[in-house]
C-alpha cells in the first residue's frame, strides 16, 4: 500500500489524545472560532479514556483566591523542583487555575464544597492551601464528552497516531496513524496539531512483573514523546523521572491528599511518619526509597487511628473513584484499613510531567520547538500540572492552535515521511514468523529496571544503553497476528524510543537533582555551576539522539524569603548520599 | 522462530446469562481503554480476549445488566 | 412516530420504537453518541418507556444531556415506580445550574410528598440560590425525614442569608439527627460572628463528635474571638480528631491567651494533635510559645519537627 491508496482526511486543527487535556483542547478551539474544523483522535475511545477514566480524588494544585496566590504557587513549584523551571509557563497555569476550576464547576464537575457552597480547600502543605478534593468527581468525563458533541468535535475513536507529519518548509502537517482493530492506516492533514498523549507510562515495569499494572493507564505508552523526538521536536529534563508512591503490588496512589486531610499518613513499619519534605517531589521520593530500603522499613500507609466514620468516608473516595479496583484488592488480602496499615512501595519509572517535570518542551502558549505543534497535559514539559494543568494547557494549546490555524495557508504534505511510516506500519503483520510484542516488551521494560531504575550508576546506565540499543535491533523482528497485536507492536516501537531516551537523557546530565528522580551515585552532588539549566534531548539533523541545554528563564518570581521557610521545611541535610 | 501458545488466567469474567451482546450491547468493548474485550465468536457474547488489563472498571461500571466482574490480576492478588 | 433528518437519529428512532425492549435498551446506550439536539426528545420518551429496565437505562444517561432541556421530565422522573430511575433524575436535576430549572423545581416541591424526592429537589434547588427557596425550605426544616431536613439545611446555608440564622441555629443545636446538626452548624459560617455566639456555646459539647469539630472549625473560619474559652476546653476533648481541630482553630484566632493550653496540647499522645498545636503556635508567633516550639524541634514526628522549624522562623521574624 502506497499514499496513492489513500484518502487523505483534512482538518484545521487535529488533537491527538482524547484523555484529559486533549477534550479540552478540542472544545477550546471550537468556542474560539466554531468555524474550524476539528478532529479529535483517540487510541481508545473519548468518553472513558485516559487518566481519569474513573474521575479522580481531587485537585492537587487548585490555586483558590483567599487560599493560595499564584506568586506563592510559582514560588513553590520552583522551589519544589530545585529551581529549574520555566516560571512564565507555571505562571500561566497558575493564573488560569481558578477560571479553569469555575469554568468545570459550571460545566457539572463536583468539587467539594462547605455548607454555605465555597470550594472546601484543604491545607496538605504548610505554605499554601492547594487541595480541593471532589469526591463525587466520577463524571468528569461525561461532562466532557457531552461538551464536545455540543460543539460537534469530530471524534475519531481507536486509532493510533504513530508519526507527525511535517510540510516542505518544517512546519507541522498533519499525522499518520492505524485503526487499531481493522490495521487500516489514516493519514490527516492539519493546519495545527495538538498532541495530549498523556505520560510515557509503560518504560518501567511494575514490581508484581504485570506489563499493564502500571501506575499511569497503559494506553499511554509513550507514543506522544516518540512522535514528537521523530517530528523533531525538543524533549527536555527527561532524566528527571517520574517515581511514586503506590500500594505495594496495587496501583493506586498513596493518596495523601484523600487521607491527610483525614487524619492518615505514610509511616515507616513502627507506625511513625518518616518524611521531611513538604511538597510531592523527588526529595519525598528520596526519603520514600531510604525508609524503604531500611530497617524500619517497609512503608505503609496509617489509617488504624481513625475514626470508624472517618475510615467509612475514606473507604467511600477510594473504592469508588479514580482507582476503585482497591477495595478488591485489599479484600482479596484481607487488609482492613481498621485492623491494618497498608503496605507501600513505589512505581516504576516513567516521563510524566503531571508528576514531575520531564516532557516535550512547550512554553507559555503550549508551542512546542515545532511550528504549529502544541503539547498539553503529563506529555508536555510544564512541572507539576496535575489534572487542572492538563485542563488548562489543554485551553491554552485549543487558543494558540486556533490562531495558527487561522493563519495557515496550503499545506505541502512531505510524501516520503508517508512512504515511509506506511512500511513501518504494516511490517509486523506481513512477517510469517517473529518475536511477539509481548515478548520483546517485557524484555526493553525489564532491562530498564534493572539498569536504568535510581540510584542510577555511569556504568551500570552505559550497560543498559547498550543492552536497549540491541533490542532497538530487533524492532524489525516483531510480528503482529492482528491488528490489536499491531498497535502493540507500534507500542513497542515507542517504549524502546523512550527506554534509549531515558538512558541517555540521564547519562547526559552529569549532577544528582530532584532527589530520587535524578539520584546519581557517582554525582552524589547538586552542580549548579554547570547544571543549572533545563537538558534537551532532541533528533539532530543526521537522525542521531542529542543533547543540549536551555538557559532557565529570569524568574518572574523571586524565591525570597520563602526559599528559607521551605528549607527549613525540608530535611535537614540534603541527600546524604 | 516459531511460536508457542501460552496460556493465561484472565481478570474480568461476563457472565453470558446477563450479557445481552446479542441485542447489540457493545459498551464494556467500546469503554475498555485497553480495547481487550471483545465479542466471543462462538457464544456471541462480550469476553476478555488479552489479558491486558488495567482493572480501571469502566467495563463493570457501564455494563447495563451488571454482567461484568472485574478482579485483581492473579499476579497482584 | 416523528421523522428526523438526520439519518443516524431516524434510525435511533426506529430502535426505540421497536417491540423487543432488549433492543429499545440498546437503543438507548446509542443515542448518547448522537451530537443532534433532538437526540434528547427521544430520551424523554425513553424515561417514559413501559420498561423499567428502558426507563433505567434512560435515567443512567440523562447527566450526559444538557438537562436544562430536560428539566420537566426530569421531575416527572421522580416519581418514577423504581428506585434506580428516580435516584439518576435527583443527581441530574442537582447539575441542571440553570437559573431558568428553578421556577419549575419549586413547582415540584409543591407537589411532591415521599422525603426521597422532596430531598432530590431541595438538593437540586441548593446551588441556583434562589431567594424564592427560602420559604418552601424553611417549612422543611422540620420534615419527618432526616434527609429532607439535611437539604432544607443546605439551601439555607447557600442562600447565606441572616434572616435565616435562627432557624439553622435551632437545628445545629436541637436535631435529632448528628448529620442535620453538623451540616447546620458548618453552615452557620456566613453569619457575622456575634449572631451565632450564643448558639455555639452549646453546640460545641455536643455528644457527637463530629458536630463538635465542625462547631470548632465554624469558630475558627468566622474568627469568632469571644470563642476563644470553648476552644480552650475543648482542646481538652476526649476525642483526638476534637482537640486537633480546637488547636487548629486557636491559631486562627492567634490569641495568646491560647498558649497555654496549646502548650498542653504539645504533650498528645496522638501525633495530629501536637501538628496541629505546632502550627498553632507558629501562627501565634508571640515569645510565650518559644519553649513548646523549642521542645517540638526535637520531636519523634517529623512532621511535627519540621512545623516547628517553621514556627522557629516566624518567631525570629516576627
Ligand atoms: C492513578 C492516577 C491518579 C491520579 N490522581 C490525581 C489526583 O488525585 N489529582 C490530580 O490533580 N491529578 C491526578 N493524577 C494526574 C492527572 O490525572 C493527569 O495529570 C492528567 O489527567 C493528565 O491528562 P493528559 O490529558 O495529559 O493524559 P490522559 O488523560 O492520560 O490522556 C492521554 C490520552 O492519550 C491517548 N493516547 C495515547 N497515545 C495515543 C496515540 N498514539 N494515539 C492516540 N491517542 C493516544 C490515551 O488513550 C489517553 O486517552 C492522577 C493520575 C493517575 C494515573
Ligand atoms: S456491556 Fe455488558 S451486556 Fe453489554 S456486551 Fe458488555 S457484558 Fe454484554
Ligand atoms: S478493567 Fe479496564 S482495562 Fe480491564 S477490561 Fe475493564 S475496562 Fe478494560
Amino acid at each position: 500500500m502506497n499514499i496513492e491508496d489513500l484518502t487523505i482526511i483534512d482538518t484545521d486543527v487535529l488533537v491527538i489524545g482524547g484523555g484529559t487535556a486533549g477534550p479540552m483542547a478540542a472544545v477550546t478551539v471550537k468556542e474560539n472560532n466554531p468555524k474550524l474544523d476539528v478532529i479529535l483522535l483517540e487510541k481508545a475511545n473519548v468518553k472513558r479514556s485516559g487518566a481519569i477514566s474513573m474521575g479522580m480524588d481531587g485537585l492537587n494544585n487548585a490555586i483558590v483566591p483567599g487560599h493560595a496566590t499564584p506568586e506563592q504557587y510559582v514560588r513553590e513549584i520552583t522551589i519544589a523542583n530545585d529551581g529549574i523551571v520555566d516560571q512564565p509557563a507555571l505562571m500561566a497555569y497558575a493564573q488560569r487555575s481558578f477560571p479553569m476550576i469555575e469554568k468545570l464547576d459550571a460545566w457539572g464537575v463536583h468539587f467539594q464544597k462547605d455548607e454555605t457552597g465555597d470550594y472546601d480547600m484543604k491545607k496538605v502543605h504548610h505554605l499554601g492551601t492547594y487541595v480541593l478534593p471532589m469526591p463525587e468527581g466520577h463524571n468528569v468525563k461525561k461532562i466532557l464528552y457531552r461538551r464536545l458533541r455540543r460543539h460537534r468535535v469530530k471524534v475519531e475513536n481507536r486509532y493510533q497516531a504513530t508519526r507527525l507529519l511535517k510540510d516542505t518548509e518544517g512546519n507541522i502537517a498533519g499525522m499518520i496513524g492505524v485503526n487499531t482493530r481493522t490495521g487500516e492506516p489514516i493519514i490527516i492533514r492539519a493546519k495545527a496539531v495538538i498532541m495530549a498523549t498523556g505520560a510515557a507510562g509503560r518504560i518501567g515495569l511494575p514490581h508484581s512483573g504485570y506489563l499493564f499494572g502500571t501506575y499511569e493507564n497503559p494506553a499511554n505508552s509513550g507514543d506522544g514523546h516518540a512522535m514528537a523526538y521523530h517530528a523533531g521536536a525538543d524533549l527536555a529534563n527527561l532524566e528527571c523521572y517520574q517515581v511514586n508512591p503506590l500500594l505495594k503490588d496495587y496501583n493506586g496512589p498513596a493518596c495523601a491528599y484523600v487521607t491527610g486531610p483525614l487524619g492518615g499518613f505514610t509511616s515507616n513499619a513502627f507506625g511513625e511518619r518518616f518524611i521531611e519534605c513538604d511538597y510531592w517531589s523527588g526529595q519525598m521520593m528520596l526519603e520514600f526509597f531510604k525508609e524503604l530500603e531500611s530497617g524500619k522499613g517497609p512503608v505503609f500507609l496509617k489509617l488504624d487511628h481513625l475514626a470508624e466514620e472517618t475510615i467509612q468516608e475514606i473507604e467511600t473516595v477510594l473504592h469508588t473513584n479514580e482507582r476503585p479496583s482497591r477495595g478488591r484488592f485489599h479484600d482479596g488480602r484481607h487488609t482492613n484499613y481498621r485492623q491494618q496499615m497498608v503496605e507501600m512501595h513505589i512505581s516504576e519509572i516513567g516521563f510524566c510531567s503531571g508528576h514531575s517535570a520531564s516532557g516535550v518542551w512547550v512554553d507559555e502558549t503550549g508551542a512546542t520547538t515545532v511550528p504549529g505543534l502544541y503539547g498539553a497535559g503529563d506529555m508536555a514539559s510544564v512541572p507539576h500540572n496535575y489534572m487542572l494543568g492538563a485542563f488548562v494547557y489543554g485551553q491554552i494549546c485549543g487558543e494558540s492552535a486556533a490562531a495558527f490555524a487561522s493563519e495557515r495557508g496550503e499545506i505541502n504534505l512531505d510524501r516520503h515521511l508517508i512512504d515511509q511510516e506506511l512500511v513501518r506500519l504494516r511490517a509486523p503483520l506481513e512477517r510469517q514468523d517473529g518475536i511477539p510484542p509481548e515478548q520483546m516488551e517485557y524484555k526493553v521494560r525489564r532491562l530498564v529496571n534493572d539498569y536504568l531504575q535510581p540510584p542510577k550508576v555511569t556504568r551500570r546506565m552505559e550497560i543498559g544503553l547498550e543492552r536497549i540499543l540491541a533490542v532497538r535491533e530487533d524492532l524489525k523482528l516483531l510480528k503482529a497476528n492482528d491488528a490489536h497485536e499491531l498497535m502493540r507492536a507500534m507500542e513497542v516501537h515507542s517504549i524502546v524510543d523512550c527506554a534509549e531516551m531515558a538512558a541517555r537523557a540521564s547519562l547526559y546530565r552529569t549532577e544528582s537533582r530532584w532527589g530520587l528522580y535524578h539520584y546519581r551515585v557517582d554525582h552524589p552532588d547538586t552542580d549548579e555551576q554547570r547544571w543549572f539549566c533545563h537538558s534537551r534531548l532532541y533528533k539532530d539533523d543526521n537522525g542521531n539522539m542529542a543533547h543540549g541545554t536551555r538557559p532557565v528563564a529570569p524568574y518572574i518570581v523571586s524565591l525570597g524569603e520563602e526559599k528559607d521557610a521551605y528549607n527549613q521545611l525540608r530535611v535537614k541535610q540534603a541527600a546524604n548520599a | 522462530m516459531p511460536l508457542a501458545n501460552h496460556h493465561t488466567s484472565v481478570p474480568v469474567l461476563v457472565d453470558e446469562e446477563k450479557c445481552i451482546a446479542d441485542k447489540g450491547c457493545t459498551v464494556c468493548i467500546d469503554v475498555c481503554p485497553l480495547d481487550v474485550l471483545w465479542i466471543d465468536e462462538t457464544t456471541g457474547k462480550a469476553h476478555m480476549k488479552y489479558d491486558e488489563c488495567w482493572y480501571c472498571m469502566p467495563c463493570e461500571a457501564d455494563c447495563p445488566t451488571d454482567a461484568v466482574t472485574v478482579n485483581i490480576p492473579y499476579l497482584l492478588r | 412516530m416523528k421523522q428526523y433528518q438526520d439519518p443516524e437519529l431516524q434510525e435511533l428512532a426506529e430502535r426505540l420504537a421497536s417491540d423487543d425492549a432488549g433492543l429499545r435498551r440498546v437503543a438507548v446506550l446509542d443515542l448518547v453518541d448522537c451530537p443532534e439536539p433532538e437526540a434528547v426528545e427521544l430520551l424523554i420518551q425513553a424515561l417514559n418507556d413501559a420498561d423499567p429496565l428502558v426507563r433505567q437505562e434512560a435515567a443512567k444517561v440523562v447527566d450526559e444531556f444538557e438537562s436544562a432541556q430536560m428539566a420537566d421530565a426530569l421531575i416527572a422522573a421522580l416519581n418514577d415506580s423504581d428506585e434506580v430511575v428516580r435516584n439518576a433524575a435527583a443527581h441530574a436535576l442537582s447539575d441542571l445550574k440553570d437559573p431558568a430549572a428553578a421556577a419549575p423545581l419549586l413547582a415540584a416541591l409543591q407537589e411532591s410528598r415521599d422525603p426521597f424526592v422532596v430531598a432530590g429537589i431541595l438538593r437540586a434547588l441548593k446551588p441556583l440560590r434562589d431567594a424564592d427557596a427560602r420559604e418552601p425550605a424553611r417549612a422543611r426544616l422540620d420534615h419527618a425525614d432526616p434527609r429532607v431536613r439535611r437539604e432544607a439545611v443546605a439551601v439555607l446555608g447557600w442562600l447565606k442569608e441572616d434572616a435565616n440564622l435562627p432557624m439553622l441555629i435551632e437545628r445545629a443545636r436541637d436535631d435529632v439527627d448528628p448529620e442535620v446538626r453538623r451540616a447546620a452548624v458548618g453552615a452557620l459560617v456566613y453569619a457575622d460572628a456575634a449572631a451565632v455566639a450564643e448558639a455555639l456555646n452549646g453546640i460545641v459539647t455536643d455528644e457527637h463528635w463530629q458536630v463538635r469539630a465542625e462547631a470548632i472549625n465554624s469558630i475558627g473560619k468566622l474568627d469568632h474571638q469571644q470563642g476563644l474559652d470553648l476552644l480552650i476546653t475543648a482542646s481538652r476533648d476526649t476525642t483526638w480528631q476534637v482537640r486537633e481541630k480546637a488547636a487548629d482553630a486557636i491559631g486562627k484566632l492567634r490569641r495568646v491567651e491560647g498558649v497555654p493550653a496549646l502548650g498542653e496540647c504539645c504533650r498528645d499522645p496522638m501525633s495530629n494533635v501536637r501538628k496541629a498545636t505546632i502550627g498553632a503556635l507558629g501562627a501565634i508567633a508571640d515569645e510565650q510559645c518559644r519553649p513548646y516550639i523549642e521542645t517540638a524541634l526535637d520531636d519523634p514526628d517529623p512532621d511535627v519537627r519540621k512545623l516547628a522549624r517553621w514556627a522557629q522562623s516566624r518567631l525570629s521574624a516576627a
